[in-house]
């Protein structure tokens, strides 16, 4: 049952990454843009833009062009970006590592401290840490990223220089301390490496645009783990747990938590394509060399192909998470029917 | 167990925050960090065209090198120890400087010299226009390279150019846009790239084998560190974790001067803004008219708010003062009387006297000054709409006659030492257009440029004087407003010494810099 299910959302799927990929290309195309004089940088002559696009293509009918794209995206070729010059494909390779540094870290930041603030927000329900809480959630879920990055980089590098401004190493780093080639995840490679310093300075260099990212969804996790944790502790069989004298320790984490996976697995899924939406503003705020500065450079500069590439790469991350999400669902509770 | 695992943490966690921060490049005597806001994109000399000069110039020659202005003479011997035209001026001699490799240790020699070109010239991409005429390129011997051109042509001067006239190795002839693409190089100057980091920063290293040797003091290291925003650089900037920026708004210099940390040069430069008028468009296809919008502009009073703390100076013609050939014109004053009485002169009924001014949205400058020409014009009864928007989208519309503005600002600078940069490229008669975003079409105006473009390379003032008569013609003709010259204005660590800037090469000369002794 399981395999049909799967089968059919990755059916679903192709169709989605397809209207995504025919709107985009709509619209990329008809925006008021000359990426081919950008493309070829300086002064160009007229000749030279005329040639550049008959090479491109940009001189055929908009369906046209279209089929061209899908097909060279069928044998795995994205194009040549207008404005790094490389194709897109070793674009998004070189890029991906750097989110995934980023969203990872914040996404496993905002579930450590997410889940047992939410839990001791249940437990403590109508007291002062509660409303503390309540409050703090408020707060970090309605201030915009953008502005939190800022009053970070302002507070902790500008005016107390305890943190990197931006980057993701310092500029010497690399170079006293190489490392080999590994997946590209800076903390990852440089623990299994055993290079501490590189390590150290990887993590001194996240602090600060994870926490502006991870905002939004420690304020989501919260109230969503508070609410229902809430719930399931005026349920019968926590009281009934509770009346027969086991340690509240081992009711919340044994009982009641367990009753927030579902909801959890919701919002973490969901949490992944806002985590996706908000790196694109991190990254660009503390020149993060990820995908999301590079998307900001794509539309900006009509980089058709570029745009094109991390559209593609975000809806099927996004729809892929969502599909493992599905099928966790299933693994968390077998009385979940799979459709 | 448990307990083992909460320690094991909390000392991770300790080590990792309690530690001092790794070391930065401040005050490394053998390290320098230069900002810029976009990364490298073109690698390939040949066609590189754009903020890679920032790089490329520590790490690629010329034959020849054009000197700042004051300079005894135009040019200094680079890559070229001699030089030599034909008396006909369609053939150039150049003697080569003995031991000098590219940076994978082969030599550069004539046969690599001409190498080098042909591949440009065919490659035909970036400022390649700089050869055009060039018919053949001989190596008659290892030290010789010989070019000729079908008219005379300043070869000498050409050579010299910041873009388009680095001389390369080409690994016979196995080097593609695609290998340079990876971040590779094959420059015979004092830096080497040793590392690309992309999106991040390029690393450039002493080459030992360099021929001119080093200093002592010299920086060993280049860093050129990629950071889009002007803010995020001027912080690093204070923070002592960059030595240059390359984005900083002229508004901020004031804010810098109790910053002893922090000081900030001002050069002379070839760069300059003024606005170009569409001839062929609405009320400025009428020459009264146009002359009516030369009295709009306050230069005395309004310009300096605009241009403070001396970082540009006003201009009279489209030639900035400091390049050979500039010829001024009357200055042109503000006097909205004289506006208001020409605009009657000219015909344009009332209705009808709306103009559009278009601009790269990217500058400071070019927003003040479309609302300072708005506020003045409005005075006159003119309604002036602005248009910025994106560089490649402002120059695609103005080449079009239906979607090009009455108005165009535009900043400009010459690839190589010459007047007729400005001139052909901006106004000389265009079909299709390119950059004449004034759709001018003079055939008085195009013989001057053509004869000063012909002069050049055998008789520099009779060259200067057909410019002259170009210049005047433009005046004449009200087809430009020339506002300001431009400085260059470099913001840079206090620590940093030996800074020199040279209008003909818009770089840092990181070679000459060292790192002032604490």
């Amino acid at each position: 049952m399981i395999w049909g299910y799967v089968a059919k959302r990755l059916a679903l799927l192709l169709v989605v990454v397809f209207g995504v990929l025919l709107l985009t290309f709509t619209i990329s195309h008809m925006m008021p843009a000359s990426p081919v004089e950008m493309m070829l940088g300086g002064r160009p002559s007229a000749a030279e833009i005329a040639k550049a696009r008959a090479e491109l293509g940009l001189d055929k009918p908009l369906p046209v062009q279209f089929m061209r794209y899908l097909q060279s995206v069928l044998r795995g070729d994205l194009g040549i970006s207008m404005a790094t010059h490389q194709p897109v494909l070793s674009d998004l390779v070189a890029r991906s590592s750097a989110t995934l540094d980023l969203t990872g870290l914040a996404m496993l930041v905002a579930l450590a401290l997410g889940i047992p603030l939410g839990v001791f927000a249940a437990v403590e329900r109508g007291r002062a840490a509660d409303r503390t809480l309540r409050l703090g959630s408020a707060w970090m879920g309605a201030v915009p990223q953008f502005f939190a990055g800022i009053l970070l980089q302002m507070i902790f590098a500008g005016g107390l220089g305890w943190l990197p401004l931006q980057g993701r190493l310092d500029p010497q780093t690399l170079i006293n301390h190489p490392m080999q080639p590994g997946s590209g995840l800076l903390l990852v490679d440089s623990l299994i490496q055993g290079n501490m310093y590189v390590f150290r300075d990887a993590l001194l260099h996240l602090i600060l645009p994870v926490t502006a990212l991870s905002l939004g969804v420690l304020a989501l996790i919260i109230r969503m783990t508070r609410s229902t944790m809430v719930e399931v502790l005026s349920q019968e069989h926590v009281m009934t747990a509770r009346a027969m004298g086991l340690p509240p320790l081992k009711i919340y984490s044994r009982y009641a938590l367990k009753a927030t996976l579902i909801p959890l697995l919701t919002t973490v899924g969901l949490s992944f394509g806002y985590m996706l939406g908000g790196a694109v503003v991190i990254e660009y705020l503390f020149d993060w060399p990820g995908l999301g500065g590079y998307a900001v450079n794509a539309v900006t500069t009509s980089d058709y192909p570029a745009v094109l590439g991390v559209t593609l790469l975000l809806a099927v991350a996004y729809l892929t998470i969502n599909l493992i999400v599905d099928l966790l669902y299933f693994a968390a509770d077998p009385r979940v029917r799979l459709r | 167990m448990r307990l083992f695992h909460a320690l094991f943490g909390l000392a991770l966690a300790a080590s990792v925050l309690a530690a001092p921060r790794p070391s930065l490049a401040a005050g490394d005597p053998d390290t320098v960090i230069a900002l810029s806001e976009d990364d490298i994109i073109d690698w390939d000399p040949a066609s590189a065209f754009a903020t890679e000069i920032r790089a490329f110039h520590g790490v690629y020659q010329t034959l020849t090198h054009y000197n700042p202005p004051g300079s005894e003479t135009p040019l200094s011997p680079e890559l070229a120890l001699s030089w030599s035209r034909s008396d006909d001026g369609n053939s150039w001699t150049f003697k080569l400087r003995p031991n000098v490799t590219f940076h994978d240790g082969t030599p550069m020699d004539a046969a690599a010299v001409k190498a080098a070109l042909d591949r440009t010239i065919k490659l035909n991409r970036g400022a390649a226009y700089i050869w055009d005429g060039v018919t053949s390129i001989e190596a008659p011997s290892p030290d010789t390279v010989v070019i000729n051109t079908s008219s005379p042509k300043p070869i000498d001067v050409i050579a010299s150019s910041q873009n388009g006239a680095f001389i390369y190795g080409t690994r016979g002839g196995e080097v593609t846009p695609e290998w340079f693409g990876e971040g590779k190089e094959t420059g015979t100057g004092p830096y080497a790239i040793t590392s690309w980091t992309r999106g991040e920063q390029v690393v450039m290293d002493q080459y030992p084998g360099y021929w001119g040797g080093f200093q002592p003091d010299q920086f060993k290291r280049v860093i050129v560190k990629t950071v889009r925003e002007g803010s995020t650089q001027l912080q690093l900037l204070r923070s002592g974790e960059a030595d240059f920026l390359s984005v900083f708004p002229p508004t901020l210099i004031a804010s810098t001067k109790s910053d002893p940390s922090i000081k900030v040069d001002i050069f002379p430069s070839w760069k300059n803004t003024f606005i170009m008028l569409n001839v062929k468009k609405g009320p400025t296809a009428n020459l009264k008219f146009r002359q009516a919008l030369t009295h709009v502009i306050d230069f005395v009073s309004a310009l300096p708010a605009i241009y403070p703390d001396g970082v540009a100076e006003r201009a009279t013609t489209i030639i900035p003062v400091d390049i050979w050939g500039h010829a001024p014109q009357p200055e042109l004053t503000y006097d909205l009387d004289e506006a208001r009485r020409l605009i009657e002169e000219s015909g344009v009924p009332a209705n009808e006297r709306k103009l559009t001014l278009a601009y790269t949205s990217a500058l400071d400058d070019y927003q003040n000054l479309g609302l300072l020409l708005q506020s003045a014009l409005s005075q006159v009864g003119v309604t002036l709409d602005l248009q910025p928007g994106p560089w490649t989208t402002v120059w695609d519309k103005a080449k079009h006659l239906e979607t090009a503005p009455n108005l165009q600002l535009l900043n400009w600078w010459p690839v190589y030492a010459t007047p007729g940069d400005w001139l052909a490229s901006l106004f000389r008669t265009e079909d299709p257009i390119n950059f004449n975003l004034s759709h001018y079409s003079n055939p008085e105006f195009d013989k001057a440029v053509n004869e000063g473009l012909k002069l050049e390379g055998v008789d520099r003032e009779k060259a200067a004087e057909a410019y002259a008569t170009a210049q005047h013609i433009l005046y004449e003709d009200a087809v430009v407003i020339p506002i300001v010259d431009l400085k260059t204005y470099i913001a840079h660590s206090a620590s940093i010494e030996g800074l020199t800037y040279n209008p003909a090469y818009d770089s840092i000369p990181f070679a000459s810099l060292r790192r002032a002794k604490q």
